[in-house]
């Protein structure tokens, strides 16, 4: 079992998009996926058309592999299941802060669904806290979303430099290039330069377009609603290429 | 999820309801979404010895001449299918299908079986989501219905199969539930048996061993009827298979039936009269020698890539118009066989035969016709068995192949009074002595086959001899197969001398006095 967060300290840079979209190519290319969705805004819930769990007991989120399985939802999908967002969700830094080894409530979680799932997606809220942290030690693979502008290039370099002050292993954070526009001049000069500097940079980059706006509309996955458009096609080449990553 | 398997719910749905009640009735609580039909005709695959149904897997053939292949637990599920795509309508051995998952699954099944169809139907299948307001959807259902061709529009079997999806269980028990307030039921059989019951097809394997309980204390002749009438009824069961030439182990089983009934006519010959013995044993061979040229035709044929491999490679192309006269023979001679078969002449003396046996054998009483049947077992077995041993013992480097071959055929007739008479012993000790006497069979068999080959090949051979047109290069590869036959016939003769000396060992010798010369004594003690 892999474990993919897509994470991002900027919100509105597509981390959603992503999660939807690999989570729905993972699932079709045969892996018995779950896209776990943190940020309690529930957008990628809403995607799948599942609502957000608004009773759900409190703490069950790192409880027993039991009464988690409980929550979790099967998709539309075939092999595609979604643990819904949960509003208690907004107080998950509280909850850890008062556990034992509250950096790694996460991947123990994760860990207790190793023979349910072959990949598991996070779609992470914009932070960067206790949350995150549990997510940077529970991930196989940080894919975080670049729009190609200065200020997502200063939060790229945030994160970097709390990966280098905490001694988290930085290959394992993927950046990919998230809503680029071609005939934005700005934007090409911003890859070209990032890409010169970070060599890491995913060479998939998901171009900014109406289709996937229209994600909220259709309540799908681009992949399902208008798989051969080209940004369905980037969402596939990006899964593909992290799951060269993944087999390295 | 990988090990939450999803628990499908079947409802067979009674025969009234049509398709808008159905649909209705779910329509009050759910959105009804009908995203998929299919309807065709069909067919149901399997083998002879139902070995698809024996392994809870359901074959069909759809329209387009593909097959679909399920497992018990999805049947009917269109994305679950091992699918074999792209074959011709009278493939039907797994050497005639692609190499695909399905004829990986179906190839150890399968041996040298073909799948033939046992029922054909029209198959409608319609995909119906159940979902809520929001379009997520809830349950899966499958309206799964089979009709027979002549009236397309009255289901003969009419299930609904209900897929929870994870998290919405409750809504899955909901729709179960109204359907069953409709009167739908789950059957208690499993998918597969209540889909064969439906339909009225009963599965009945087929195996040629006689699988016979004799009691002990019947009389001898009786019991001998008995195993006779068992295996005659087991030849006569092959012969639509021959006449349809449908696979070529119909005809071996057919044989090896024969076989069995001229071997308990032979070794069992004291209980009937010994005029009587005389005509049988004429009237049973003539029907197995007349298939003899058919049967060494398909051996040679079924073995034909292993042949062309025993060549080197150089010789190999020229040893194909060999088997391209083999084919054209066998055809010709399955024919004849088939037409054989299917004729009055020969109904007429499978029927007279077969009567003889199937009350009982009736003719003077003989020495050996009312005792204990367990008295004839016994003293059958042991002096085959002492018979085998005394030969093994003598046996060395030097003895010619006639006397080996005697000793196989004695073995033959050992193994078949083990399966006519084994239930009379421990069942433990049976399994044993069976064990020591399939290994040495089976070397012996293959010696024996060697052999046969050999002089089949010897025989083809002879036919050149007053011929013109000589295919120069075919009678060279042809030699060099002889050659290399003969080679290997003298290695498994080395195998079978060393076989034959552990199956007279003293532990074998042992264990065959505690299995039933004690016996014997035993009973006769008692």
């Amino acid at each position: 079992m892999k474990v993919i967060a897509s994470y991002s300290i900027k919100g509105g840079v597509g981390k959603t998009a992503a999660s939807v979209n690999l989570a729905y190519a993972s699932a079709k290319a045969g892996n018995e996926t779950l896209l776990i969705d943190l940020d309690p805004q529930g957008a990628s819930s809403f995607y799948f058309r599942i609502n957000v769990e608004k009773k759900a007991p409190k703490g069950y989120f790192f409880s027993k592999k039991n009464r988690l399985l409980k929550h979790i939802k099967g998709s539309n999908y075939k092999g595609l299941d979604i643990l819904p967002a949960n509003l208690s969700f907004r107080n998950i830094e509280i909850m850890l802060d008062s556990m034992k080894k509250s950096k790694h409530r996460l991947k123990d979680m994760l860990s207790s669904l190793k023979d349910e799932y072959d990949l598991i997606i996070l779609d992470c809220p914009p932070n960067i806290n206790l949350l995150s942290e549990n997510v940077f030690s529970a991930s196989d693979i940080i894919l975080v979303p670049v729009i190609p502008t200065t200020l997502s290039e200063r939060t790229y370099e945030q994160l970097l430099t709390f990966f280098k002050k905490n001694n988290y292993n930085k290959k394992i954070i993927h950046p990919f290039f998230s809503m680029a526009q071609s005939n934005n001049k700005l934007h090409h000069a911003t890859i070209n330069n990032l890409e010169k500097r970070y060599p890491e940079f995913l060479k998939s980059m998901i171009a900014f377009s109406v289709e996937i706006e229209r994600m909220g509309l259709h309540r799908e996955p681009v992949l399902a609603y208008a798989s051969k458009k080209s940004n369905a096609q980037a969402y596939r080449a990006l899964f593909n290429e992290i799951l060269s990553l993944i087999k390295k | 999820m990988k090990t939450s398997k999803t628990s499908h719910t079947y409802c067979l749905l009674p025969d009234n309801m049509t398709k808008k009640v159905f649909l209705d009735t779910l329509k009050e609580h759910f959105i009804v979404k009908q995203i998929g039909f299919i309807s065709e005709n069909f067919s149901i695959l399997e083998t002879f010895d139902w070995e698809v149904y024996k392994n809870n897997l359901l074959a069909i053939r759809h329209e387009d001449h593909s097959i679909s292949l399920w497992d018990e637990d999805n049947l009917f599920d269109i994305e679950r299918a091992k699918k074999i795509d792209n074959i011709a309508a009278r493939s039907k051995f797994w050497w005639d299908f692609p190499d695909c998952e399905a004829t990986h699954t179906l190839k150890p099944l399968l041996k040298l079986r073909a799948l033939h169809p046992i029922y054909s139907g029209v198959l409608k299948i319609e995909q119906i989501n159940l979902q809520n307001n929001e379009g997520k959807i809830l349950v899966f259902c499958q309206l799964m219905s089979i009709c027979n061709p002549e009236h397309p529009r009255t289901p003969i079997m009419h299930q609904i199969k209900f897929t929870p999806v994870t998290g919405y269980a409750h809504e899955n028990n909901q729709a179960v539930n109204l359907i069953k307030q409709l009167g739908g039921f789950e059957p208690s059989l499993t998918p597969l048996e209540s889909l064969l019951g439906a339909i009225a097809v009963v599965p009945k394997p087929y195996t040629v061993k006689p699988q016979i309980n004799i009691p002990v204390e019947i009389p001898a002749r009786q019991a001998v009827s008995k195993i006779i009438a068992t295996m005659i009824d087991k030849q006569r069961l092959t012969e639509p298979g021959i006449i349809k030439d449908i696979d070529t182990e119909f005809l071996h089983h057919y044989r090896v039936a024969i076989r069995m009934v001229r071997a308990a006519i032979a070794q069992l010959k004291e209980v009937f009269p010994s005029q009587d013995v005389i005509t049988l044993k004429q009237r049973f061979g003539d029907l197995a020698r007349e298939t003899n040229r058919l049967r060494d035709l398909d051996v040679f044929i079924l073995d034909q890539s292993r042949y062309i491999t025993l060549v080197p490679e150089a010789m190999r192309d020229d040893l194909l118009p060999l088997f391209d006269n083999f084919q054209k023979s066998r055809q010709v001679e399955a024919k004849r066989i088939s037409k054989w078969i299917a004729s009055k002449t020969y109904t007429k003396e499978i029927n007279q035969l077969e009567s003889l046996f199937v009350h009982g054998y009736s003719a003077t009483e003989t020495l050996w016709s009312e005792k204990p049947s367990i008295e004839l077992a016994t003293t059958k077995i042991t002096k085959t068995y002492k018979k085998i041993h005394k030969a093994a013992l003598k046996i060395d480097h030097e003895t010619p192949d006639a006397h080996i071959h005697k000793i196989r055929i004695d073995c033959k007739k050992l193994r078949y009074l083990l399966y006519f008479f084994g239930n009379q012993f421990d069942s433990k000790k049976i399994k044993t002595v069976s064990k020591h006497l399939k290994s040495l069979q089976d070397t012996l068999g293959i010696f024996n086959d060697l052999t046969v080959q050999g002089e089949f090949l010897t025989e083809y051979l002879d036919q050149f001899e007053h011929k013109d047109d000589i295919n120069i290069r075919l009678i060279a590869s042809l030699g060099g197969l002889i050659s290399v036959l003969y080679l290997m016939q003298k290695q498994e003769r080395k195998k079978s001398i060393k076989e034959l000396a552990i199956f007279s060992n003293k532990a074998n010798k042992k264990l065959f006095k505690e299995t039933f010369i004690n016996k014997e004594q035993g009973e006769h003690n008692e």
